[in-house]
């Protein structure tokens, strides 16, 4: 066998303006990939970051309450007894978050935009001082009632600064009007799609908006030791919950407040709890994953495409040009199968050199991105979650590109070399080309 | 001695005006539910209306938008339904009620969805009560502000307080009702937390005989609603050739909504 990968090395090696030009174009396909794939790992690790801070945690506990069967609010009623059940039942929980939900119109003198109010005790939300940056004011201030944090083009179209007055007008659970007068403390930079719709205030301030009780709030958000056991946690907070009592809506994978419409067609009456995942909560959003996966995979199937006829062309010339030698070692005693291996691993030797140096070029490309710290823009950061490009390598990811083109090389060149190995050693010998 | 009769004085004095006092106050609690049964009572039919409407729609930035539509209402299980016909984008959408429920429907998505009665109608600073019977004596409890002069009219002056368990959109409402007719000239509805939401002006009030009231029934053919909060915005409904005969017995269903909405 190493003798064969010699005589494959050393017919590359002869024929190198051919093998540079191939394996060139696989290195770059490759390469090509690699890019791709960290982008789509940036970007799902950016989503998560910023979605897990700003509006999610790993698991939530929330539902809803419905004073009649059309009026229905984003709340979890009676909250500590439910955080009871989850300490008990989730041994993998990190640490929790209780977080007020409201969907509200946020008003000033020149502007007015329609949001989703994020209630929080910023003493006990680390995740935010870490994630949000703030350009102007301080998060801290949050911890006084009736204030607010923007994002920079919420403040942009309301035409507001550090310490001017809002007005957030809402109706309570029951549909009856509500305002609350708040002073902005903090204007944070944009995070992208999430950050469009999103402001916050204090805890106090939106039971205040709403009319809730001291043990009412939104929702209750779950952070993880570890991510991966975010399907199991799920399964099992159900059953616990159901087992102590609770009702639950049916599982539907969609953000809270894609559920009114829904929610508000059924008949119950009382609080129902629903329980999500992290994906879910932004699955508004990671559709740009989806279709930047999507994209990669339609670009390296038809560069794939290309590939192939290169090389099983490039098999054709090389069977061709070595008709009499395989001629000559067939008479020798080489048997077909060896032929046929001397081929394939020509083509293996070639596709792995190939793909392991575009791998290396892509990481080195990322790499380069990643220090030149490119702005995009505004219509870009929507999607990225972030003012600057992002990409992040992912070994795993990177190795299976590597072996996956290494592979289909290698199995495009099976038809050729299983045609070659077939030669009879007479016609063969006599070959003139 | 002279203190002793002093001080029974005093004491027989209160004594009056305590037992004085609240009889005057009910008298007036009294007589201000009276004039809110009489604000309600003009504008109800006891019967079926049907009213073509118009709603123009004024907002910032915004090019202003004029919906056409139908009202119907049947005052015996409280049934109302709203048609929209123009513009086309709008066209065979709207609302219908049944019982304590308001549905909305939109034909391009084929799909009922259950509103809040107290919800914004299309959009606009308009309310579902805004078009619905007038029931202030039912949801609301008076107390007086006295006597005001609006404009050229002699207006009464009343501040109402929503009853416990009832839900409105509002509540607290003050209203300016015209001492020589009765009508509301103006209304002002404020959120829980004090602050002013919207202001209603009615220019003018027109009457109808109704058959089914055996009376007459009076209704605002304009009404003038100022967003108070963003202050670009306002609402004009026109109410014109409004109809009090019978309807069809079933129209208020959701399956006759949608065979018109096509």
């Amino acid at each position: 066998m190493l003798r064969l990968l010699l005589i494959a090395t050393r017919s590359l090696a002869q024929h190198n303006r051919r093998t540079l030009l191939l394996g060139g174009a696989i290195a770059v396909v490759t390469a090509l990939l690699v890019v791709l794939l960290e982008l789509s790992t940036g970007l799902r690790a950016t989503i998560l970051r910023s979605a897990t801070t700003l509006m999610t945690g790993h698991v939530n506990v929330a539902g809803f309450y419905k004073v009649t069967a059309g009026q229905s609010a984003p709340v979890v009623t009676q909250y500590p007894k439910v955080v009871e059940v989850i300490r008990k039942s989730v041994p993998e929980l990190d640490y929790l978050i209780v977080r007020g939900r409201g969907w509200a119109k946020v008003i000033s003198e020149s502007g007015a935009v329609q949001v989703g109010i994020g209630g929080v005790d910023i003493k006990k939300e680390p995740g935010l001082h870490k994630v949000l940056r703030i350009r102007e004011g301080s998060i801290d201030d949050l911890a006084e009632p009736n204030t607010i944090l923007l994002f920079d083009e919420q403040a942009k179209k309301l035409e507001v600064k550090v310490g001017d007055l809002l007005t957030i007008s809402a109706p309570t659970p029951r549909g009856t009007s509500n305002t609350l007068d708040v002073r902005v403390v903090a204007i944070a930079r944009d995070l992208g799609l999430l950050s469009t719709f999103n402001v916050f205030i204090p805890m106090v301030s939106l039971q205040a908006l709403y009319q809730l009780r001291n043990d009412t709030t939104g929702a209750l958000m779950l952070y993880l030791k570890n991510i991966k056991a975010v399907p199991v946690v799920h399964a099992r907070l159900r059953e616990a919950l159901q087992g102590a009592g609770y009702a639950l809506m049916e599982d539907n994978p969609k953000a809270f407040w894609m559920k009114f419409d829904s929610v508000n067609r059924e008949d119950w009456t009382g609080q129902k709890l629903d329980i999500t995942n992290w994906d879910e909560e932004v699955s508004f959003v990671t559709y740009t994953v989806t279709a930047l996966d999507m994209l990669t995979g339609v670009l390296t199937f038809v560069l794939l495409i290309i590939i192939a006829i290169g090389v099983m062309n490039t098999m054709w010339i090389s069977i061709r040009e070595r008709t009499r030698e395989i001629g000559t070692l067939r008479a020798i005693g080489m048997q077909r199968r060896r032929v046929l291996w001397m081929f394939v691993l020509e083509a293996l030797v070639l596709g792995l050199a190939s793909t392991s140096v575009g791998a290396l070029l892509g990481v080195a490309i990322c790499g380069l991105l990643n220090a030149a710290h490119i702005a995009v823009p505004i219509g870009v950061q929507l999607f990225l979650m972030n003012d600057t490009l992002i990409l992040l390598a992912d070994p795993a990811k990177i190795a299976g590109a590597v072996l996956f083109i290494t592979f289909c090389t290698t199995a495009i060149a099976l038809f050729p070399s299983f045609l070659a190995a077939r030669l009879k050693p007479i016609s063969a010998m006599h070959y003139i080309g | 001695m002279h203190r002793l009769i002093e001080a029974t004085g005093w004491l027989f004095a209160i004594l009056i005006l305590l037992l004085v006092t609240p009889a005057q106050a009910l008298m007036g609690h009294e007589q201000l539910m009276q004039l809110l049964r009489v604000v309600d009572d003009r504008q109800q039919n006891n019967g079926d209306y049907r009213a073509l409407i118009y709603l123009e729609q004024k907002e910032k930035d915004k090019t202003d938008v004029v919906r056409e539509g139908i009202v119907y209402r049947r005052s015996a299980d409280q049934r109302l339904m709203i048609l929209f016909s123009k513009p086309k984008s709008e066209q065979g959408k709207g609302y219908l009620r049944v019982d304590k429920n308001l549905w909305s429907y939109d034909p391009n998505v084929g799909k009922w969805e259950r509103r809040t009665e107290r919800e914004r109608i299309a959009g606009t600073d308009s309310r579902r009560a805004d078009f619905d019977e007038s029931r202030l004596s039912e949801e609301y409890e008076p107390s007086d502000d006295g006597d005001d002069k609006l404009g050229a009219y002699n207006v009464h002056r009343l501040t109402l307080k929503v009853k416990p368990d009832v839900d409105v959109a509002f509540p607290i409402v003050k209203l300016w009702i015209d001492t020589a007719t009765s009508n509301v000239l103006k209304r002002q509805e404020f959120a829980l937390s004090g602050r002013l939401m919207r202001t209603l002006y009615y220019p003018r009030w027109q009457k109808q005989f109704s058959e089914s009231k055996n009376g007459d029934f009076w209704y605002p053919p304009e009404i003038r609603i100022y967003d108070e909060v963003e202050k670009a915005n306002s609402t004009i409904v026109l109410i014109k050739t409004v109809d009090l005969r019978p309807l069809e017995t079933n129209i208020f269903t959701k399956a006759w909504f949608e065979s018109k909405s096509r």
